[in-house]
């Protein structure tokens, strides 16, 4: 089985998320257009309709490492959000918490990982969770 | 008697083939390098190469060490390498990600072409821009309104990335 190595998996990955993916609640893409390696993402989630969270539009940054895909991207939000997953100092989502990145392996991807986010959103645990006044970011 | 026919599981069979075909164009692509183009397989993955091409005589990217990477998909022969600069370059047909608008690498591919082909291609690009299939848009603009303006700009990014 071919191995698609880092550069050309990202390629791929920007390519679909240009076309657009799913219903649109998901989406993400180059901080910076020029960024030869594609470290960072922009990525933005929104909220699931009958939540706390309906109509809100929560940003996030995605970071993909030199060892990516083999390696789990790093994940943090900008928007201000309560789940368990995401540390309530500065954002960043606790990889040992969120099973997408606790399990992760090559055949995932950045758009697995804001779908999964999206579903914990909705979950019975969370979907009721007290927020942040809308539009607070962690900066 | 005759012997029972051998069988080959057809999975196998194709997979096999494959992997010779593979290594055997990349010995020879390793041994035997076109001018002005060296191609060389990752230990970890041979399906995974470091490229570097120098600038064609006679074009503004002259002298210039040009890095790209190619990867052999899975479906390589019957679906064309990919190919992408990592440094940067000022051409119309070459974005700012690095990816490139040649059509061998897209509906042009034949499993008759090898990489040997497409990097001479790729090389060959260099010497003949092609403004009016443009991927970079605002550089094909500027090749388009002052040729010569642009060339200078492309020699300037070749001698302040291309080295």
């Amino acid at each position: 089985m071919a191995k698609v190595p880092r550069n050309f998996r990202l390629l791929e990955e920007l390519e679909k998320g240009e076309k657009g993916i799913g219903d649109g609640s998901c989406s993400y893409g180059l901080e910076d257009g020029d960024d030869i390696l594609m470290s960072n993402w922009n990525g933005t989630i929104i909220g699931p309709g009958h939540t706390v969270h309906e109509n809100r539009i929560y940003s996030l940054k995605i970071t993909c490492g030199p060892a990516y895909p083999d390696a789990r991207p790093e994940v943090e939000f900008i928007s201000r959000v309560n789940l368990p997953f995401v540390n309530q100092m500065n954002g960043k989502v606790d990889p040992a918490k969120l099973p997408v990145l606790a399990n992760w392996s090559r055949a995932l991807s950045i758009e697995h990982v804001l779908v999964e986010i999206r579903k914990e959103m909705a979950s019975f645990n969370n979907r009721k969770l007290p927020q942040p006044p809308e539009g607070s970011t962690f900066f | 008697m005759a012997l029972p026919k051998m069988k080959l599981h057809p999975q196998l069979r194709s997979c096999d083939q494959l992997t010779i075909g593979c290594s055997k164009e990349t010995e020879r692509l390793v041994a035997d390098p076109a001018p002005g183009i060296s191609a060389l397989p990752h230990d970890d993955n041979l399906r995974y190469f470091d490229v570097i091409i120098e600038g064609p005589g006679g074009s503004p990217f002259q002298n210039g060490k040009f890095k790209l990477e190619l990867f052999l998909p899975e479906e390589y022969p019957m679906a064309p390498p990919k190919v992408r600069f990592l440094t940067k370059i000022y051409h119309p047909n070459i974005d700012k990600l690095g990816r490139i608008c040649l059509d061998i690498l897209k509906d042009k591919w034949s499993p008759a072409l090898q990489i040997r082909t497409v990097l001479l291609s790729v090389q060959a690009l260099l010497s003949a821009p092609n403004p009016d299939d443009p991927l970079a848009t605002d550089v094909a603009k500027h090749y388009k309104e002052n040729e010569a303006d642009a060339q200078r700009v492309s020699q300037e990014w070749t001698q302040k990335y291309a080295v």
